[in-house]
């Protein structure tokens, strides 16, 4: 501030003339402008103005909404803003009930992780668990009661359903319950108690993928009806018949979990574990199997048949007549799977995913013999994890048919669209005179009842589960009710007239039933906060009384006719297992572990089998069975036997018509539903009922439409060696590698030494430097990191129009490649993502150091620096980076609670890529810096090594020797890829073993 | 010296007196356009309006407008910008270093040359913005001050390099060309009657007088500009060829790319002269200033480019091969065999077969012919940069990448309104400035006598060539 009259002097003499006070101390302060407010100057007039403008602007302002604002003086106690807690819960994306740990952050759940101490899944969670965090958020969830599809209230709706259950009572009607199966014993408890309120009542459970004649071939076998908990953990020898245990068959988590643990000892691989796999259709699990025959639908169950008699040979007892006719069988494969099987006695497991009841007495009869039961096979603490009968089922329908049931109430299952019900059928479901339904979403069977009750989510209502008998979790909301749903036990209690929470029905049925089978010595209020806590307690199974094994039970198969017809193979998708999960946008989105395929289903055919048709990918072909017909886009797939086409159930589904819009809007895009509105076709018409249940096989026949729908594939070319017109004979390129079992145990030759450098190298890393290493032997390709990556990161669902460019958004994909002949190929899966090269291309490219190397060694995007020239993708060897080519749709605000505070939402036009989960990286050092120590090993998971069932993946210092990131990095089987053009990745990789001493061992340079 | 001195042909034909140079140069000017005009005048707008239509939706809706995809992350985008880059070179070559080595056959084409450079670059040099993902950002890349603090441009990166090289270019080859214009600017100023053309004209020619001592100073910047303009020649292409030499993609990474990159630039920009010369002598009645002399000295120099390309194309094949890196490899028996094989034999028939047929004199001397060659070479030289950009980057380390792609209509029209500038721009510079430097062509002819200012560089030495 300057004087506007400052006191000049021009000479000594005018300076002494001055007054004093002008000349000392004041006149420091001279410039402070209230000692001038007497005469107000330009700027006290622009201050005055200033203020009366900016006073009158503000003053113009609204308000902020205070009425019901209140602030929080006191904080509740351990709640941090900004941080998140976690809870551990069940999963309710399946009836598996894995552990999950539900990550709250500022009071809502952004993510699903496993619960590293739940004895089943064991900290894993597979794709649909993660996904399903999004039915919470999900907009079109109906979250009030329905009469006649009007909005109701539960008091209404209560009451006129109460009436109609009076009415049944009085005349003793016929009441059904129909449910899928559900692991919850306080609602199984409820429903039993509601049924007891009914002369003739009934629960029926039916599972759309369900394993009913293994239960039923349990029922004869051993006089009960259970589902043995199988311990893939202690059977390094398996030999499976169409049962995708890896994928999508019972608990695949919980499997994948211990089929790894099997094959190691010591965490080197176990010399004797061996995987056999006998199929029709290429499976996710049969993509890892050592040994994979492929055969017809209609061979499996007499391969299962040879097995078992050869076995049955070995032990010399009386196989029931085996049958002559075993032609097209892999006999000497079959010797030596049972040399294997027999070999490792009483560790082995033989399963069959058939529906098929004497293959199903058949499969048990060959553990028996191996004396699996009681060490592999357990049946005192059986799995509850899928309890549906398909005789119940199809007893209750034709009950409905003939207009027998008076009320039908359907919970957890779609009957009108999982189910091959014909008009007739469906009219008469239509006619039931009280139908209710408690699906959360507007499903056909919905769409179909007077009343709707909507279930709460899983994360929003009290709930337990007893996966397996004896271990019993807790499951807490971690969210209040978004909108006005009832958990299902509420709507039981309340129509046995026996209103209360889910919490006091939970809390009541653990203390009475639950807590008296505990056996370690807690009070109940102790044993409620330890399961809430940890996420499962162990108490004593119900006891069950078993008979012995009743050999005479077994039978052998009936002659099949052997026709040449195409068999359609209905199979459940590991990404989309099932129609409840039609509705999420992740879950369509994700490529199939095997097919690579998104958005739509398929028929899958041989090479042969398309090539005698005259038919490639995404040609349209029509299947009829029996006036059945649907119509699907072709998708060859190798492995597959020219016998069948394979259909994935699931798809279809009155849900999935709000796709219409998904994903980028502009001139040229194409929707994701097909010209029926909805997202591929569903093919549960060709289900078949048989006197024993449902088949999930039906001859089919096939034409060409000559149309064609072109396949959403994330990967259109599928070997590593490039193509052979291109380049013949050429080797594979030394992306995978791959290491026979010998050539393991033999020591390795001296490691050869290291190229010299001629660049020096760019960065030091003199304090930590974060890697990750992925062993390919454990990796199934399950995909359950990818989903977990999708939520951790905010990457948006792409739509189907933009997976067909080619501008699917994921950072990290799982590359599958063929190796060997296309009839049988092998597999190899790649989970491939930024590799954080040290000498990265695409650090040296960007013109505007948008992309830049931090000292810890991540190779880091900044978001709002890019101008998204791409250029950085383009140098990318693994092409890793994913660009914004759009605005991503974000207007549903439900869904965008969902997001991950912690990630940033990118704009449109800058590019984007795995970060490490940089912000957990973050996070932990800022807690390490807070504690003042340093950083543990396993304190920075990334989101995908956290949600793998197989533990593949390993994060941590390189710096650190004695981190296993180091050891991985050193391991015998660790490689680079693409070394020779020395970026210097930071991700290892392991090499896959292969046991069959057929290894691809790679390390050519190209 | 006079006619009988020489035995080559004269280079202005029909034995123009000086006046008639000025009459006949800048009769297209001084009269109304033609109907002619008129219709290609809105042709070129119209591809224009497409272009810009096409480019306003893309920047408002987003790089998903246009058919890249997560690998081929570069296609009708860069191709252009590299295309028209090359186009551009024909005019600095023509201008400066014909220039320095007396080549003075250039009087006639130079001026026209040097506007189609200007054109070409400031189509070129939309592109580069286009392509980026957030273009109103784009000057990020230029070093200018800022509190950013240590986040600046990167100075490794090619695209930065490109960013400098292409403005210096611009800039200079717009001196050198408004530099060359202001004689004839003044002649413009001379023969307007007082009016706004007068006084725009009187401006623009920055009070040229004509005198020795304007024409001495002019011809020394002239020369000087000629001398700065030559490097550019050679750099400019070099470092757009680098954008690709220095990454690690196979097909990208070679070192041979800006000797490869020059030549192709030149080869495509002579072609473009020719295309352009062909249709303007004929339409302005300049076929005494733009003689068949010209079009053969022309179609040699595209001979001789085309030549050097088909050299590179072969020694790229040759280096693949011998160097064992068999992604280097694959990356070209995919371009010559795989599933984008057409565009790589386009390029081939374009670049190498079509300008075989040159080697004859016949069909140098006829014009519909060599026309057609030029244009083929056009289509050929536009291929050759989608080969190398598209083909190496849709098939590249990781066969679980490897893609296809297709243009989407946005980028055709986009590609078409970058046609639609250029043309427009040229309809335009033709009605508006003189199309053939005429204090130049003066000097060429061959008059037996100076007469006052209007031959600069007649010297003695000049015949010998």
């Amino acid at each position: 501030m300057i004087d506007p009259h400052p006191s000049r002097w021009r000479s000594l003499d005018e300076y002494a003339d001055q007054p004093d006070s002008k000349r000392h101390g004041e006149a420091e302060f001279d410039d402070t402008p209230l000692r001038h407010a007497a005469s107000p100057g330009r700027r006290d007039f622009l201050r005055a103005t200033g203020f009366v403008v900016a006073a009158g602007a503000m003053g113009g302002c609204s308000r902020a909404p205070g009425r019901t604002a209140s602030p929080l003086p006191s904080q509740p106690e351990g709640y941090w803003p900004g941080r998140s807690d976690q809870y551990a819960t069940v999963c309710g994306g399946c009836a598996s009930a894995c552990g999950v740990l539900a990550k709250v952050r500022d009071g809502r759940p952004v993510k699903l992780e496993g619960n590293p101490d739940h004895p089943l899944s064991c900290g894993g969670l597979c794709a649909v668990g993660q996904a399903s965090i999004l039915s919470l958020y999900d907009g079109l969830r109906l979250r009030q009661p329905l009469i006649s599809g009007k909005p109701s209230s539960w008091e209404e709706t209560d009451k006129a359903i109460a009436t109609s259950f009076d009415s049944i009572r009085r005349k003793k009607g016929a009441i059904r319950i129909l449910t899928g199966t559900t692991t919850s014993p306080a609602l199984l408890e409820r429903i039993r108690v509601f049924a007891a309120s009914f002369n003739k009542a009934r629960h029926v459970v039916f599972d759309p993928i369900s394993v009913s004649a293994l239960l039923d071939a349990h029922e004869l076998l051993f006089g009960i009806r259970v589902l043995p908990r199988m311990r893939f953990d202690k059977a390094p020898v398996v030999a499976a018949f169409d049962a995708d245990f890896l994928g999508s068959w019972i608990s695949p988590v919980e499997f994948a979990r211990g089929y790894r643990e099997a094959r190691l000892e010591d965490g080197v691989p176990f010399q004797h574990a061996w995987h056999a796999h006998f199929e029709s259709r290429m499976s996710v699990t049969g993509a890892r199997a050592d040994e994979r025959v492929r055969l017809t639908p209609g061979q499996i169950a007499p391969a299962l048949e040879a097995l078992a008699s050869r076995l049955a040979a070995r032990t010399g007892a009386q196989f029931p007549a085996a049958r002559g006719q075993s032609s097209g069988l892999p006999e000497s494969q079959l010797d030596g799977v049972a040399e294997r099987l027999w070999n490792s006695r009483g560790r082995s497991l033989v399963v069959c995913g058939l529906a098929d009841l004497k293959a199903q007495k058949l499969c048990a009869y060959c553990n028996h013999l191996l004396g699996n039961y009681g060490t592999v096979l357990d049946l005192d603490r059986p799995s509850l994890q899928r309890q549906g009968s398909d005789k119940a089922m199809s007893g209750l329908l034709q009950e409905i048919a003939a207009g027998q049931v008076d009320a039908l109430i359907v919970y957890g299952v779609n009957p009108a669209a999982d189910l091959p019900l014909d008009n007739h059928a469906l009219e008469a479901l239509r006619h039931i005179p009280l139908f209710v339904s408690l699906s959360a979403q507007m499903d056909e069977t919905a769409q179909m009842a007077r009343f709707v009750c909507p279930d709460a989510d899983a994360l929003e209502s009290w709930g337990d589960a007893e996966p397996v008998a004896g271990t019993v979790s807790i499951q807490q909301p971690v969210f209040q009710l978004v909108g006005k749903s009832r958990p299902a036990i509420e709507s039981f209690a309340a129509w046995s007239s026996q209103p209360a929470a889910a919490h006091d029905l939970i809390r009541a049925h653990w203390r009475d039933s639950i807590h008296p089978r505990h056996t370690g010595g807690l009070s109940f209020d102790e044993f409620w906060r330890t399961a809430l806590q940890t996420g499962a307690v162990e108490v004593t199974p119900r006891s069950r009384a078993r008979k012995p094994f009743r050999a005479e039970e077994v039978e052998s198969l009936d002659p099949v006719a052997h026709g040449e017809g195409l068999t359609a193979v209905l199979y459940a998708k590991t990404s989309l297992p099932d129609g409840r999960h039609a509705f999420n946008p992740w879950l369509q989105e994700l490529p199939d572990p095997v097919t690579k395929a998104t958005w739509d289903n398929y028929a899958c055919l041989s090479p042969a089998k398309a090539a005698a048709l005259n038919v490639g990918d995404g040609d349209l072909v029509r299947l009829t069975a029996d006036g059945h017909v649907v119509e699907l886009p072709v998708l060859v797939q190798p492995g597959q036997h020219d016998g069948a086409v394979a259909i994935a159930l699931g798809y279809g589904r009155r849900v999935s018509q709000r796709f219409s819009r998904v994903g980028p809007q502009w001139l040229y895009a194409r929707p994701s539903v097909g010209a029926d509105g909805l997202v591929g076709a569903n093919a549960s018409c060709f289900l078949q009922w048989s006197p024993e249940g449902l088949s999930y096989l039906r001859v089919v026949r096939i034409e060409k439409t000559g149309r064609k729908r072109e396949l959403a594939i994330t990967q259109t070319h599928h070997t590593l060696a490039v193509p052979p017109d291109l380049n013949p004979g050429g080797p594979p390129r030394p992306i995978i590698q791959e290491v026979s079992l010998d050539a393991l145990s033999t020591p390795p030759p001296h490691h050869a030494e290291p190229h010299p450098e001629l660049w020096p190298r760019d960065h030091q890393y003199t304090g930590r430097r974060w890697a990750m290493a992925i062993d390919l032997d454990a990796c199934t390709g399950c995909s359950a990191c990818v989903v977990s990556c999708q939520i951790e990161n905010n990457v948006p669902v792409a739509g189907r129009d933009e997976v067909v460019r080619n501008r699917e958004m994921y950072w990290l994909r799982v590359d599958r490649y063929y190796s060997g002949p296309p009839e049988n190929p092998r597999v190899a899966h790649q989970p491939m993502m930024c590799q954080h090269c040290e000498h990265a291309p695409c650090e040296t490219v960007c013109p505007v150091l948008a992309t830049v190397h931090s000292s810890e060694g991540l190779n880091q995007q900044v978001y709002n620096r890019c101008v998204g020239t791409r250029y950085c993708a383009n140098n990318c060897p693994y092409k890793v980076r994913r660009f914004n080519w759009f605005e991503y749709p974000r207007e549903d605000r439900l869904v965008n609670l969902l997001l991950n505070p912690d990630v940033t939402v990118r704009s449109r036009g800058v590019m984007e890529k795995c970060s490490f989960c940089v912000q957990r990286i973050q996070e932990a050092k800022i807690e390490a810096k807070r504690l003042g120590k340093p950083i543990d090993e396993g304190e920075v998971v990334p989101a995908c090594q956290q949600s793998c069932p197989t533990q593949a993946i390993v994060f941590g210092d390189l710096n650190n020797s004695k981190s296993r990131i180091s050891m991985w990095a050193n391991h015998p089987r660790g490689y680079r890829v693409l070394e020779e053009i020395n970026v210097r990745p930071s991700v290892y990789y392991l090499k896959i073993i292969r046991r069959d001493g057929q290894a691809n061992e790679g390390g050519h340079h190209g | 010296m006079g006619e009988a001195g020489t035995v080559r042909l004269p280079l202005i034909q029909g034995g123009k007196t000086l006046a008639q140079v000025t009459l006949d140069v800048l009769a297209p000017m001084e009269r109304r356009p033609g109907l002619l005009w008129w219709i290609a005048f809105a042709g070129a707008l119209g591809l224009l309006a497409l272009g810009a239509a096409a480019v306003s939706y893309q920047v408002a809706t987003g790089i998903g407008t246009w058919g890249l995809n997560n690998t081929v992350g570069w296609a009708f985008d860069i191709t252009n910008f590299v295309f028209w880059i090359g186009i551009g070179h024909a005019g600095t070559l023509i201008s400066a270093i014909l220039f320095l080595f007396r080549q003075r056959w250039r009087t006639s084409v130079n001026r026209s040359a040097e506007a189609m450079t200007l054109f070409a670059v400031m189509c070129a040099g939309i592109f580069p913005l286009i392509h980026m993902g957030r273009p109103w950002m784009g000057f990020w890349v230029f070093p200018y001050p800022n509190d950013r603090g240590p986040l600046w441009m990167n100075f490794r990166s090619p695209l930065a390099w490109d960013a400098f090289a292409i403005s210096t270019y611009f800039i200079i080859s717009a001196t050198f060309w408004y530099i060359g214009l202001i004689p004839d600017l003044a002649t413009i100023r001379d023969r307007s009657r007082a009016g706004p053309r007068r006084a725009v004209f009187s401006l623009l020619s920055l009070g040229w007088d004509g005198s020795y001592r304007t024409w001495q100073r002019y011809e020394t910047v002239y020369t000087l500009l000629a001398g700065l303009a030559t490097p550019l020649v050679v750099s400019v292409h070099t470092i757009v060829s680098w954008d690709f030499a220095t990454s690690v993609i196979p097909g990208w990474h070679a070192t041979i790319f800006p000797p490869y990159f020059v030549a192709g630039a030149i080869f495509s920009g002579m072609a473009m002269v020719l295309t352009l010369m062909i249709i303007a002598r004929k339409a302005m009645n300049l076929e005494h200033y733009i003689t068949h002399r010209h079009v053969d000295v022309m179609c040699k120099l595209i001979l001789l480019t085309s030549g050097i390309v088909s050299l590179a194309y072969g020694t790229e094949f040759f280096m693949a091969q011998y160097s064992g890196n068999s992604y280097e490899q694959f990356v070209f028996l995919n371009r010559a065999m795989g599933p984008m094989a057409w565009s790589y034999w386009t390029m081939v028939s374009c670049n190498v077969l079509a300008p075989q047929f040159l080697w004859f004199k016949r069909v140098r001397s006829s014009l519909p012919a060599v026309f057609v060659i030029t244009i083929f070479i056009n289509i050929g030289m536009w291929f050759e940069r989608f080969v190398i950009i598209v083909t190496s980057l849709h098939r590249d380390y990781l066969p679980s990448s490897w893609a296809s792609y297709t243009p989407s209509p946005i980028e055709v029209a986009t590609l078409l309104g970058s046609f639609g500038l250029f043309f427009t721009l040229f309809l335009l510079f033709c009605r508006l400035l003189p199309v053939i430097a005429i204090a130049e062509v003066k000097g060429v002819l061959q008059h037996g006598h100076p007469s006052g200012g209007g031959q600069p560089r007649h010297e003695e030495g000049s015949h010998q060539e």
